[in-house]
Parts: C-alpha cells; structure tokens; sequence
C-alpha cells in the first residue's frame, strides 16, 4: 500500500468527490462519470477505483447504501456525505494551488 | 470514529457477508460494462464480459486490497497464524507438553505468590488506610509496648490530631452461646476501635460511644462464622451469650470472612468498658487512631509527645522519662517482619520462574532452528518476513497463554495449598485470585511469550530466511551460535539454581538445629490444657484462691496424674506481650526518669518447676509458706541471674517490681534452669512469681505429669473440674510433645517450601543441560562414529561430553555461589546459629548441584558412547 504514490492516490479521491457533487452514483456510474468528464483521457483502474471507494467510507467522507438503479437492478450507491463536502473543497483548493504552481514552474523558461 | 470502528468489526466478523456485498458490487460492474461494449462495439455477450473482465484486472487481488482498505487484514491473518500456531503445537506434543507444564508452573506458582505479597503488602480493608496509626510506647526505636488506661483515655480526649482513638485489650475467656462454655480469644474494644477503622457490621450496629462508660449494659459484636456456628446465623442479633461469666447482648455481626481487625484475629468483639485509672500503669491496651484528614504522622508524632509530657505530670508512679505515645502505620504494623519472610518467598518464586522460562526459551530455540527449513520455504513462497516474525511470535504467545490458563488454574490450587500448610504470611487468608492477579499472570505469559521468541526472531531478523533453503536442513540445525546461547542458557538455570539451593540449605541446617536445641523442660510425659475461669465468679482474689485450693490436691491424682502445676504461660511460644515486668533492683538501681529493665513474668504454682523438669540450680523453690501474708519472693531463671548479676550469688538479692516504690521489696530466693518462653532461638531470661501469693489468674495453662502417654489423664480431670463448676472451661488438651512440635511449625513450613522450589529449580536446571548434551549427541552423532572408528575409546567420548556438561553447569555454580554469598545474608533474621555464608552449607549445596549436573550429563553421554560407528559411517554412506 505504502509504495504507492500520494499523488496519484490523493487525485483519484478528488476526482471521485467530484463525480459525487452533483449526486449519487453506483461504482460503474463513477467511473463513466470520470470517463466522461475527461474526454476519455483518465481511465480509472477498476482495481484502484473500489479501494478508494471502501478507503473513503472508511473515513466518513462518502456514505454507501444498496438501492435500485435506473435500469432496475439492485446497486449500491455512493453519496457525498457533508464532511465529504468539506474535504473536497479542502483538497480542489490545495489541487488549484498545486496544479497551478507545477504549470508555473512549467512555463517559465 | 466509532461508526469506522463498527464497519471495521462488522468487517472483521462478518467478512462473509461483506464478501458478498463485494462481489455484487463487482458483478453489477462487469455486468454494466460489458453491455455497454455491446451497446457501442456491437460485441457479443461473451466477448464483452471478457473484455470487461480484463479491463477490470484481477478480482482476487483486488479482494485483498479491498480488505486492506478495510482495515482488517492484519487481524485476519493473525487469526490465521493463531490457528496454524495452535495446528502446528497439537501436532508436536513432545515440544508443547512439556513447555506448556513448565510454563505453567511457574507462572501459577508466581501468580500464587504475587496475590500473597499484593494483599500483605496492599492496603488494609478500611476506608483510607493510610489514615490509620497503631500507637506504642516507646523509650527507644528498638523498645516499644502497648498502651495504658491513663495514655488511651489521654488520648482520647487530647489529642487534636486524631479523628478516632480505639481501644482493644486481649485475652482469653470462657465464652458460652447455649452449649458447655468454650475458652476462646476475646477481644474487648472501645466504641473507638471500630469508628476509627470504619468497620460496620453487616447486621445490627456497631458498639457506640453510649456502650463504652462503666455499667452500661454489655454487649457483643461477633463474627459471622461465630454466629452461624453458635448463634444460628443471622438470629444472633438480640440474642444472649455469656462472656467471662456476664450476660452480653449480640447487637451485630461482622460481614462474612471479616475475621481480623487491625490484624488481630478474633470471632467476639464485645464492648470494653474501662475504669477510671487509679495509676499508670499496667501497659495491657492495644490502641489505635485514624489521623485527621490532611494530618501528617509527623504531626502526629508531635501531638502524642505532647500528650505524654502531659501524662508525666499526672502520674508519678510510671517514671521513665524518655517513654512517649509514637504512632506508627498501621499498615505497616499489621506486615510486621513478616516481610522477610514474604521477600524470601518471591524472590525464590521469581527464581524458579525465571528458570522456567529459560529452560521452555531453550526448547524453543531448538525447535525453531529445527523448523528452519520450513521457514525458509516460507519465505522462498513469498511470504514476509514481518509476516514470518509474526507466525513465530503468535506461536509463543498462544504457547505461553496455554501455559496462563494452566497457570491460573495451579496458581488458584497453590494459594489454597498455602493456605492449608498456612507459614507464616501477615493477612494470607485475604489474599485472592483477584483481577489483577488474573492481569498478572497474564501479562507474564507475554513476557514468556516474548523471552522465549526472543531468540528465534533475532535470529529470523538477521538471517534472510530465503537465503538458506539451498543449504537444507541439517546444516542450519546445529548453527553454532545456537549452541553458544543454550549453553548460556544452561549456565543461567545453574547460577539460580545455586542461591535458592544455598538458602533451602541454609534453612534446613538452621531447622534441624532448632530441633536440637534444648526447650528447658521434659516434654514427656506431660499434657497441656488451657483453663479459664468466668471472671464474674472468681474476679476476686479470695474466690480464686478458694477455688484453686480446693480443686488442685484433687486432681493429682486423676486420671494416672503423678504431679500437677500451673503456669500463665505455655513454653517454648509463650505470647509475651502480656506476661512481662519491669523492675529495679536494689544492688544495681537504674537512676530515676531511666528506663527500668523488663522481663518475662511468668506467674506460676510451687508445682509447675516439678511437672514439666524444670531443675533447680541454686536456693530453693515456692514452698507453702510463700502465700499472699508472706514477703514476696520471686525465682530467676540462669540467664537472668547470669544477665544481671554476672559475678555474684542472685539468690537474697532483692528488687522493686512494677516501679511500685510503695510495696514490699521482693526476693529473689532461687535460680532455675532456662526455659525457653520466647521461641526455641531466644534465651530464656524469666522471672517467676508464685500464683500462691495471690496472683491466681482467670485464664492458665494447666500441665500435668502422667504415668500414661500424651494426654490420656486429661478427660478426667476436665470431667472434675467441671463437676465443680460448670461454668469452667477447659479445653486445646495437647502433649507438650506436640506444643514443642508445632512451635517451629513456621521455620518447618518455610523451610519445606523453599525445598521444594530449589528441587523444582535444580530440576529444570537439569532438565536444561539434558537437553542439551542429548541434542549435541545427536548432532555430532557422526563426528562421535568417526573418532570411535579411529580409535576413540568409548571412556574417551563419555568423558569428552560429561566435560562439557560439567563446565557449563560449573560457570554457572560459579556465578550462583556469587549471587548467594550477596543474597543470603538477606536471610540473617531467619536462621539460627547458622552464618547466612556457612561455607560447610554453601559447599555441600554446590556439590549437591554439580553431582546432579553430573547425572543428567552421564545419562546422554552413555548414550553417545553406545553409538556404533559401523553404523553411523554405513547410514551416511
């Protein structure tokens, strides 16, 4: 667990809080969802994907609970719970920050 | 937090179920992707949920994560190694059996130990009992005794520093509940003894200060096993009993197992009601106080002091100057020097434990090294080497708590078998299978756990197990650092061994010349009984005396009597506090406002010297003439006579006694043999008063010399005594065979009990050095075959393993004979003519240990001399 990147792992948490802004979704629908919004370039892992999503539970920021789908089956679906709100303001701010100083860094010549 | 904490143990308990959500989970997944293929690639079904399945990845791998992410896993997989650790120990039960006993052993024996030393060393059962102070007098840090009327009313009514004051007075009375009156220990207190403790009966009431002035009605407080045995259980309250020949009403009963206060045992507690004190002395009250809160002893110290200025003032009669009222902790008090004996008792404990531990670490060790192979095998398969440790460690915790569970179990039947052999140990019937008893033992079967991996996890930690598969098993077997640690091991166990075998020596030499020594008198054939008379009747001197007169002509003659004394004390442990005197002698006074000297004053009739042998040495014994019209005289024992007047003839020596300046000189007109009064180690220093003079007492010992054995002419005499009042008690009939016996009951018990740890521990010591020798032989079975093969007598080989046994058990005799000779003088206060560095002791103790190293040496040796080298050679072809 500990080999993996911080980076990585922090901007998947991000993306998924943000697939959950806008209101529940089962795990398949987070990851079209993440598809979708970037044009196809992010392909989440579905083996990074679940971990995450049991990781953030784990910290109370998304609760889950098993309802039925649009398409009628039984699914469980992920809702962003408000201190998951909180952290993803937190963290979209840091990310601003961060991506903001690496394409600083980037551009200057 | 607490909703993560229950995910996580729904988690751990129900991963079943929580497997099944995930699998949903993932169908749901495969399932939507895969028509989502079909729906924009136009793929088949099958295709889709196979191009789905991959771009899924693995879903077993991605199981593990996700119980990873759940937190769990660790747990999981040490439950795992739990129960391979307890497959792997049933399926060698020639390691796990033995260790398992070992271990257990020693951790109930400690566990047993630790309850006893915990309670005698805790708190007193009283509500703050750090508040609590047993006064003494005292003129020097060494001489101290009870109280007096004077110094307890005093103190009950000036000093400001005390909450409570209570008195307690001692003694033994005919105490009569319905049937024949019994002698039993009273024991009188104030209204102020149970208030300062903070006793409250669990029926009734306590005795209150309306119960404490002369000529309120009497009443009684008594133990719960009294009621139920006397009284019919909680119907005693109201009831009538007759204590001392007065009718005392039961007004409470103490709750169950409350059978000591202040750490005097007693089963009537009734109401004692003191009168107005007409001079100082006599020094007969036991009095304690419960300081105020915040109060120092200190300050304490300083109020008393002040008090018995005061007190010197109003009484002239008691003169020492330097004596004051001193308050000492109760607690500390109530341990007494049984201290000593409890630290004796816990270090042999810790020892044989410690040996214990070494002797299962040993085992271990060999058995890890032996599983080597399979640990490398693990490692090879990808196993971690925390998760190896891990394995190796859970496996000596579930070892060592095994070895708890059989050690909670002796350590509950150790502490009942202590109680029944009963040494001597302050407040040993309170002690329990408490809590934290259960938490110690416990937590020392971590400790053992965590010794005994010790080894095998450095070792794990050092070497990359992957890295010795190639080498096969047989080499890594016998690594030589092994064999460099269990030696140390062995010579461990041998230089414990060695103190605790040098201290049972040292106590058994001591014992066995207690039982030498010479008591004083002829203890065969004579009988013992305790008599009382009931105070009501016979408080008066003429009463008394009346009585006696009549009844002892009678009873020389019962029962194969030939001669028939009487004494107010029992040899060879006589209870001295209350049998003592001081006096001043004319030839050699002490100044005023100086201490007088103190003796034992035995109060005895013309017949006692005659009964149990006591030889006359000089002068001449009490004769009829010495009656209470008489002069007083008195007889002294040798060591008295030798003790205060060393050059010169004791006998017409005169002495004022009691420091009562107004009363008849007394004198001294014979010197006796030495009786031993204060225990078997204590000379005999006496001064005896004749009972004939007056000084009949209520409660006596009756000694009677028969023609028969033991104490066949006892029943007659009781039927006699009783015919002439039955109000009489008579009663703990023994031979004085049996008194001489039972007074080294303590130095008996502790040392039977220290023989038997020092046997345990030279047993595990040589357990230790067998299994060494026997896995050297087998190790080197094929470098033995060879020497034999090339000439090597068999003599040679035995020799060459005997040496090494020898050599480690003797560096660790060597280290032993160290530790006793700084250990046993510790032991000073418990032996008798015995120097705690005896080095005759200390010599037959190291030989004792060697010759048994010797035998658990030769047993293994022999059997590498057997080895036949055609064979060995032939099998490693």
């Amino acid at each position: 667990m500990a080999e993996r990147a911080d980076l990585l792992q922090g901007t998947l948490d991000l993306l998924i809080l943000k697939t959950l802004v806008l209101g529940p979704l089962h795990g398949w629908g987070i990851s079209k969802r993440l598809r979708q919004l970037s044009a196809d370039v992010l392909d989440v892992g579905q083996g990074s994907l679940y971990p995450a999503l049991y990781r953030l539970e784990d910290k109370g920021w998304i609760s889950a609970h098993w309802g039925e789908s649009p398409e009628g089956r039984r699914a469980k679906f992920y809702t962003l719970t408000p201190s998951g709100r909180k952290q993803f303001a937190a963290e979209r701010s840091e990310w601003k920050l961060f991506s903001g100083a690496v394409n600083h860094v980037l551009r200057a010549t | 937090m607490i909703v993560r904490l229950l995910r996580r143990l729904r988690a751990l308990f129900r991963s079943e179920a929580v497997d099944r959500e995930l699998t949903a989970e993932i169908e749901l997944h495969l399932e939507m992707e895969a028509e989502e293929l079909m729906r924009t690639q136009g793929l088949s079904h099958e295709e889709a949920r196979r191009r789905a399945r991959i771009a899924f990845g693995g879903i077993g791998r991605y199981r593990e994560e996700q119980r990873d992410a759940r937190g769990v896993r660790w747990i999981e997989e040490s439950l795992a190694d739990l129960k391979y650790a307890v497959r792997v120990l049933l399926r060698s039960p020639g390691y796990t059996i033995p260790a398992v006993l070992v271990l257990g052993l020693g951790i109930g024996a400690t566990t047993a130990v630790f309850s006893v030393v915990t309670t005698a060393f805790g708190r007193l059962p009283y509500p703050n009992d750090e508040q609590l102070v047993r006064i003494y007098e005292q003129n020097s840090p060494t001489n101290r005794w009870t109280n007096s009327v004077a110094d307890f009313q005093a103190m009950e009514s000036q000093a400001h520093t005390l909450d409570a004051v209570g008195a307690l007075s001692f003694r033994s009375a005919p105490v009569a509940a319905g049937g024949d009156p019994q002698t039993l220990t009273v024991t009188p207190v104030t209204s102020g003894f149970m208030r300062a403790l903070g006793v409250r009966p669990m029926i009734g009431r306590a005795i209150e200060p309306a119960d404490d002035p002369l000529g309120a009605p009497p009443v009684v407080v008594v133990s719960d096993a009294f009621a139920r045995r006397a009284l019919g259980g909680t119907a005693a309250v109201g009831k009538s009993m007759m204590i001392d020949g007065r009718a005392h009403t039961v007004i409470g009963i103490l709750p169950p197992g409350v059978r000591r206060l202040a750490g005097v045992q007693s089963d009537i507690w009734p109401v004692l009601q003191v009168a107005p004190p007409t001079r100082r002395g006599p020094f007969g009250l036991l009095v304690i106080g419960r300081l105020k809160p915040g109060v120092t002893l200190e300050a304490c110290r300083k109020d008393l002091a002040d008090v018995s200025h005061r007190l010197q003032g109003v009484w002239s009669d008691f003169s020492d100057a330097e004596a004051l009222l001193t308050p000492y902790s109760l607690r500390r008090m109530v341990l007494g020097d049984g201290a000593g004996t409890i630290g004796v008792f816990a270090a042999a404990v810790l020892l044989v434990l410690l040996i214990a531990v070494a002797n299962v670490a040993s085992l271990t060790l060999v058995r890890t090294t032996g599983r080597w192979h399979e640990l490398s095998l693990r490692a090879a398969l990808g196993a971690s080497r925390t998760r190896i440790v891990r394995l190796v460690t859970i496996e000596c915790v579930a070892l060592a708590s095994a070895g708890a569970v059989l050690g909670m179990a002796l350590g509950a039947a150790g502490l009942r078998l202590l109680l029944a052999i009963g040494p001597f140990i302050p407040r040993l019937d309170e002690a329990r299978l408490d809590a934290r008893a259960v938490l110690f033992a416990v937590g020392l079967a971590v400790l053992a756990g965590v010794v005994v991996a010790a080894y095998p996890l450095v070792q794990l930690l050092r070497r990359d197990p992957s890295g010795s598969l190639a080498g096969g098993a047989r080499t890594v077997g016998g690594g030589q650092h092994a064999q460099t640690v269990r030696g140390a091991f062995v010579i461990g166990e041998f230089a414990l061994a060695l103190p605790l075998l040098a201290v049972a020596g040292l106590l058994l030499n001591s014992f066995l010349r207690l039982q030498r020594v010479d008591p004083g008198f002829a203890p065969e054939p004579v009988a013992t009984a305790r008599i009382s008379l009931p105070t009501a009747r016979y408080g008066s001197d003429s009463a008394a005396t009346a009585f006696w007169n009549r009844i002892l002509p009678a009873l020389g003659d019962l029962g194969g009597a030939t001669l028939v004394g009487l004494g107010d004390a029992l040899p060879p442990d006589a209870n001295q506090t209350f049998n003592q005197n001081n006096f001043d002698l004319i030839d050699h006074p002490v100044g005023a406002g100086r201490p007088q000297s103190v003796s034992s004053w035995i109060t005895v009739t013309r017949n006692y010297f005659g009964t149990l042998g006591v030889p006359l040495l000089e002068g001449r014994l009490f004769t009829p003439g010495d009656t209470g019209s008489a002069p007083p005289v008195v007889v002294v024992s040798r060591s008295w006579a030798s003790h205060y007047f060393p050059a010169e003839n004791a006998v017409g020596r005169q002495m004022i006694e009691g420091g009562c300046i107004t009363c008849p000189r007394t004198t001294i007109v014979g010197v006796v043999g030495d009786v031993r009064y204060d225990g078997l180690t204590l000379p005999g220093e006496a001064i005896y008063a004749p009972m004939e003079e007056g000084n009949w007492r209520s409660s006596v010992h009756l000694f009677v010399r028969t023609r028969g054995t033991g104490t066949d002419a006892l029943p007659a005499i009781r039927a006699a005594l009783l015919a002439f009042d039955p109000g009489v008690s008579i009663d703990q009939p023994q031979a004085m065979r049996q008194v001489l016996d039972g007074s080294i009951n303590q130095p008996r018990h502790l040392t039977t009990l220290l023989l038997g740890f020092a046997a345990a521990a030279v047993a595990l010591a040589a357990v230790g050095i067998f299994g060494l020798l026997s896995y050297v032989v087998a190790a080197r079975r094929r470098e033995i075959g060879v020497r034999m093969a090339l000439g090597a007598d068999r003599q040679a080989v035995v020799r060459m393993i005997v040496a090494r046994g020898l050599w480690l058990a003797g560096i660790g005799a060597v280290i032993g004979l160290a530790i006793a000779l700084l250990a046993t003088r510790w032991l000073a206060q418990s032996l008798f003519q015995v120097s705690p560095t005896d080095p005759v002791t200390l010599g037959l103790v190291t030989l004792t240990l060697l010759v048994v190293a010797l035998v658990a040496c030769w047993v293994p040796a022999r059997r590498a001399a057997t080895t036949d080298p055609a064979r060995v050679l032939r099998a490693e072809g």
